[in-house]
């Protein structure tokens, strides 16, 4: 199958979307199929040779934050261009209603479209003065894919019509295998806690934990928290109380290999994010690796720990249920082994294997829905011809 | 005499504008409808192989004899019902999808799946079962679009769609709760 991905968001950064469309891309061609992806990429970015660039992108305020994205005449002829050359069987857009290349391929493409929409955090406003420029060409995608329940409620209020519910897929095996650290692994006396995102972001939630540690610390004195994610940390932690400062281990930005280790090592992995995610790739990339996760009880999480079988959950933005449920937590290992099994038995369901099926069944739904119409005779004047009515 | 001819250009655009609107959207719900088609075509192709798995799986003796005779019973009503979507058809569907939610409670399920014909089997059946989910959830989508669109007021002043027939959407059960992991 000759598989053409678009991806609206730049290479050169890191991000969801670019690493859905890369895993994606990459287990495709590891089924033997023929995938092109197209995306924003600056020319010094090293890109994998199934990228073509669209040009290098440019910061847009777009619906509340900005975003790196690539548009203007230019780059809709080379999005035209590789339309053209790819021949695709299939064109599969991520994002189609962000002002990018994803838009300049849905208003020059012919052939059966499948759409993935990540984001579950669209402003109505922009939506609303958005969608009639953009709803004769949204017409024309065949098959919707929501990667959420609440990705997909956007689809369904402000799209029209429904989405299939496929996840964010993970490489399991590459987490489950992850070599645990020593320096990583806590001691009953020594217990050690993960946490990982970008420290500066309030909505990854690390202020929620820092005003749990307090009371955790009281119960828990030895406790190591080891905080891995961009951004500097004597910003961070100003007027944070000394004994919490001290009980934290920055580990900056990590590699994927360490993050798998990291994951794999500590005893319990902390995700108090307060809003904004649509998913919580990062849960199942931690229940892949065997940790036992401690997650805020947001819809996305909930649904992605199995409503608290697959992992322990708490009251979002409250620091004082954070600390009673950590504390449990750390003093009852067995719960945490029984979690952590829970939990890597359902990262199965997200395994890039399982994914990246439904993801194909879509595509032959998609293609044999064109192929049927193609053989259908033309009906647009017969109705003005004798016998027109009944075809 | 310039102001006449400055009128009737004015008048000349105001035509231009609105033939090429209506044409416009006569291509779009042209479009919407060649895409209708095609889902619907894709969908029936679908519910076939579906119930092509189900008679694969009632002569596969991996079910009990009377198990084996509701499922071939309800594929076979499924294959005669006739090719117009309509409530005899969908009620069909759904029997069959009944006649499959009994054949195969979970544990039966997991217990074929050790066996590797019966995985082959149910791998089947479980394909055709989510690929007539899609197609089906893919149909109503375009009904959904092509309703929305000939509601509009100049499709229906200018009796854009002719005379082809308002889609509806096809409702049956197609959720075969043991074979669907998510």
């Amino acid at each position: 199958m000759k598989v053409g991905i678009v991806c609206p968001y730049s290479f050169d950064l890191p991000g969801g979307v670019q690493f859905h469309v890369r895993d994606l891309a990459e287990h495709l061609i590891g089924l033997g199929h023929d995938v092109s992806v197209l995306a924003p990429a600056d020319s010094e970015t090293a890109l994998p040779d199934y990228v073509t660039s669209a040009g290098s992108s440019t910061a847009v305020r777009y619906n509340g934050s900005v975003a790196r994205l690539n548009f203007g005449p230019v780059t809709a002829a080379k999005v035209g261009r590789w339309l053209e050359q790819g021949e695709f069987d299939v064109l599969h857009l991520h994002e189609p209603v962000t002002p990018s290349i994803s838009v300049l391929a849905l208003f020059a493409a012919e052939g059966p479209i499948v759409a993935t929409f990540h984001t579950s955090m669209i402003r109505s406003r922009t939506m609303q003065t958005a969608y009639p420029i953009v709803r004769p060409s949204l017409e024309k995608i065949a098959g919707r894919i929501a990667v959420s329940e609440d990705a997909r409620r956007t689809v369904t209020t402000h799209v029209g019509g429904d989405a299939v519910v496929i996840p964010n897929g993970v490489y399991v095996d590459r987490f489950a295998a992850a070599p645990r650290r020593s320096a990583w692994i806590g001691t009953p006396a020594a217990p050690t806690v993960a946490f990982l995102g970008r420290m500066g972001e309030p909505r990854k939630g690390l202020p929620v934990l820092a005003a749990a540690l307090p009371e955790v610390l009281r119960a828990v004195p030895g406790l190591r928290v080891l905080v891995a994610g961009p951004g500097d940390p004597e910003e961070v932690t100003e007027g944070w109380p000394p004994e919490v400062v001290a009980a934290c281990e920055f580990l900056g930005a990590v590699s994927d290999a360490d993050k798998a280790s990291l994951l794999a090592s500590v005893d319990v992995y902390v995700a108090p994010n307060t809003g904004g995610e649509s998913f919580g790739i990062i849960l199942i990339e931690a229940m892949s690796a065997g940790a036992c996760v401690l997650a805020s009880d947001l819809g996305a999480f909930s649904r992605v720990l199995d409503g608290g079988a697959a992992g322990a959950m708490f009251a979002n933005e409250d620091p004082a249920d954070l600390a009673r449920v950590l504390v449990e937590l750390l003093r009852d290992p067995a719960r945490r082994r029984g979690l952590a099994e829970a939990g890597a038995r359902r990262a199965r369901l997200f395994d890039w294997s399982v994914v990246a099926d439904r993801i194909l069944a879509v595509y032959e739904t998609v293609i044999e829905g064109r192929a049927a119409a193609r053989f259908e005779p033309p009906a647009r004047w017969s109705r003005f011809l004798p016998g027109g009515r009944t075809r | 005499m310039s102001e006449l001819l400055t009128w009737v250009f004015a008048v000349l655009f105001v035509l231009v504008v609105i033939a090429w609107y209506l044409s416009y959207t006569a291509a779009r719900l042209d479009r919407l409808h060649v895409r209708l088609s095609g889902t619907l075509a894709a969908l029936d192709a679908r519910l076939v192989r579906r119930a092509e798995a189900a008679v694969e799986l009632a002569n596969s003796g991996l079910l009990d004899g009377a198990t084996a005779l509701i499922v071939a019973n309800a594929a076979a009503d499924s294959l005669e019902a006739p090719s117009e979507h309509g409530e005899e058809r969908e009620q069909a569907e759904s029997d069959l999808t009944e006649a499959l939610d009994v054949a195969l409670p979970p544990e039966l399920v997991a217990e074929l799946r050790e066996d590797p014909v019966g995985r082959d089997v149910i791998g089947r059946v479980t394909s055709a079962c989510t690929r007539v989910q899609l197609a089906r959830r893919f149909h109503n989508d375009a009904v959904t679009d092509v309703r929305r669109v000939r509601r509009t007021w100049t499709v229906r002043v200018f009796h854009l769609a002719g005379y082809t027939p308002m889609p509806h959407t096809i409702e049956f059960d197609d959720d075969v709760s043991a074979l669907v992991s998510e």
